[in-house]
């Protein structure tokens, strides 16, 4: 169960490519036959793949953090783009628990996101809020 | 936007409704590689007091990001998007997602977007929706 001694932890993705064909089957996957935008510029939510999604496996694979996936709620979902990220690059993501807060038999646990690409730019900052049942006692 | 006219506070954004079918969420898991069994096994989502099966809400957030970015005209005109995902939405169900301006930068131009979305069920499943959007090059 994480608790506030967890707040630092620190999850890292290097080297997500952000290839043609998953931007492709992603696109595809959330527009089904109402394309938006023609292949080539990448949706702002593929962030979910690139960013959250590989820091985060890490995350609940810690052991020590404990978090329990049955259960566990998405509750809130914050992010920035302070550059488009471009198909071909690669971005480097880390994700940090930034609180960890029981309240009315529940835990916050915030993280923070954020994803670089090959010049080092910041391509997408974030803010994860996970919700889990507290231990009972 | 309105060609030819500078966006104003009050501005409606045009709504987009998608329905989201249980084969757009099993898509939607192999494209993102979230393939928690919440999204993909009726028996384990009741197991854990769901209905049953529901969207990835990255899926929702990603629609969501649709509705921005066809009115922005292009994935990067969104320099930020958040939400939260305050009910399921379950398949077979419509998402409606709809916005306004409620903030103009007098000197950069950048829009903020007030959003949210509904489902055909008529649960708000994201609120506190927020964007927002890079002004023209």
């Amino acid at each position: 169960m994480p608790d506030p001694s967890h707040v630092g932890r620190r999850y890292v993705a290097p080297g997500q490519l952000i290839s043609p064909e998953r931007v492709a089957a992603y696109a595809s996957a959330v527009s089904g036959d109402d394309p938006t935008f023609p292949p080539g510029s990448v949706p702002p939510a593929f962030a979910a793949v690139y960013c959250v999604q590989p820091t985060l496996a890490e995350m609940f694979a810690d052991p020590e953090l404990g978090i329990e996936l049955a259960g566990l709620i998405h509750a809130e979902q914050s992010f920035e783009w302070p550059v488009p990220v471009r198909p071909g690059d690669v971005v480097d993501a880390a994700a940090e628990v930034t609180s960890v807060e029981a309240r009315r038999g529940l835990t916050f646990v915030t993280v923070g996101l954020e994803a670089t690409n090959q010049a080092g730019e910041t391509v997408c900052r974030g803010r994860t809020l996970l919700l889990t049942r507290s231990a009972a006692r | 936007m309105t060609a030819g006219r500078t966006p104003q506070v009050g501005d409606e954004m045009p709504a987009l409704t998608r329905t989201v079918s249980q084969e757009q969420i099993v898509a939607y898991a192999e494209a993102s590689g979230d393939r928690n069994p919440i999204h993909l096994d009726p028996e384990f989502a009741r197991g854990v007091g769901l209905p049953g099966t529901i969207a990835h809400g990255f899926l929702e957030m990603a629609i969501l990001a649709e509705a921005v970015a066809r009115w922005a005209g292009g994935y990067e005109r969104v320099a930020e998007l958040g939400c939260r995902f305050s009910k399921p939405l379950l398949p077979g169900e419509a998402i409606t997602c709809t916005g306004r301006v409620v903030a103009v930068d007098p000197v950069s131009g950048a829009l903020t977007l007030q959003l949210e979305a509904t489902s055909s069920r008529g649960e708000r499943v994201l609120t506190n929706g927020r964007a927002v959007v890079r002004p023209d090059d």
